[in-house]
């Protein structure tokens, strides 16, 4: 009996804490706050538009945006920042362990034919001096 | 966390994904993390926003303009980490902010206050004189209960307020669930109301 009243009672403060939400969702997006909303809400609601309007965006001064801005672009630009890319690149081909097996299968297969190649090549040579 | 497996952001655009396209930085920053140049379009678009956020949650100018070159400095040199993992590119920004602005408390190591005068002059914009005042006085108010909140409650408004950020992206940032930042919010606006209301007593 206590357990469910205690139940319904966290059930309760969750859909409040909901309806708040939803109703500080609203009056943020600029539209009027619909939808069911419990007495004991209003003066949160007020709260919450009061808070709205005393938070509003802060101007930034244009000097700082400028210079943060040619910061930022030399930071995106610097050829060490371009190396990492780079590096990220290759970790990024890592990531794929498909492609890397490919790779290594591939160039085995390469320094395998060319091997056999140089060990005919050498072995056709020294039977024709042997003949001669 | 999402169960759902992460995803690069440079996968094909035919993979259907409905995050991606819930998300609507996932272009920009698809773009910035095959050109950091392209970075730019997320500086324009959100430094207000962060600029804000720093300012409301340091209480100074200064201090705010050294945390928002700190977090875009750190958001450039990470963008090649950010997967989108069901979290939003703006909620990954809010939470590299949110960390620039504890290291700036930390290392000042006291409270802000400042924010006072910010609301005081937005509401000497325009109107009579008489609503005005009452208009800036209202605001002082409001903000000052704000000050006394708790830290975590505090951050929640800010969040939720100054940034737009909804319960689901707060919690990450702050490391709970979407349901206990509807609860920490409802308790702070409680808190903030009471306040209110003593005052006006």
């Amino acid at each position: 009996m206590t357990d469910s009243r205690a139940a319904s009672g966290g059930l309760r403060a969750a859909s409040v804490a909901e309806q708040l939400d939803a109703a500080v969702s609203q009056l943020l997006a600029g539209g009027r706050i619909s939808g069911p909303l419990e007495p004991e809400l209003r003066p949160l609601v007020r709260a919450a538009r009061l808070l709205a309007r005393a938070l509003a965006p802060v101007p930034v001064a244009p000097r700082f945006e400028a210079r943060v801005g040619a910061r930022l672009a030399d930071t995106a630009e610097r050829p060490l920042a371009r190396r990492v890319r780079g590096l990220g690149e290759l970790t990024r081909e890592i990531r794929h362990p498909g492609r890397l097996i490919a790779a290594g299968a591939v160039s085995s297969a390469a320094v395998g034919v060319g091997v056999t190649a140089l060990a005919v090549w050498r072995g056709g040579r020294r039977g024709a001096r042997r003949r001669r | 966390m999402s169960d759902r497996p992460a995803r690069r952001l440079d996968a094909p655009a035919d993979v259907p994904d409905d995050a991606a396209s819930a998300d609507p930085d996932l272009p920009a920053v698809r773009a910035a993390q095959r050109d950091p140049a392209a970075f730019a379009t997320i500086y324009r678009r959100y430094l207000d926003r962060v600029y804000s956020y720093s300012f409301y949650a340091l209480g100074d100018h200064h201090d705010a303009e050294d945390a928002t070159e700190r977090s875009f400095l750190a958001a450039l040199a990470g963008i090649g980490r950010f997967r989108d993992e069901g979290s939003s590119f703006r909620a990954w920004l809010f939470r590299i902010a949110h960390n620039t602005v504890a290291n700036a408390h930390r290392s000042r190591a006291r409270r802000p206050t400042a924010p006072l005068e910010a609301a005081g002059e937005r509401g000497a914009a325009d109107g009579d004189p008489a609503t005005l005042v009452a208009r800036a006085e209202e605001l002082r108010a409001v903000v000052a209960a704000l000050d006394e909140l708790p830290e975590e409650r505090r951050q929640v408004i800010l969040l939720r307020f100054v940034d737009g950020l909804t319960a689901a992206e707060i919690g990450p940032i702050l490391g709970r669930s979407p349901g206990a930042v509807r609860v920490l919010l409802h308790r702070a606006l409680r808190e903030v109301a009471a306040r209110l209301d003593a005052d006006e007593a």
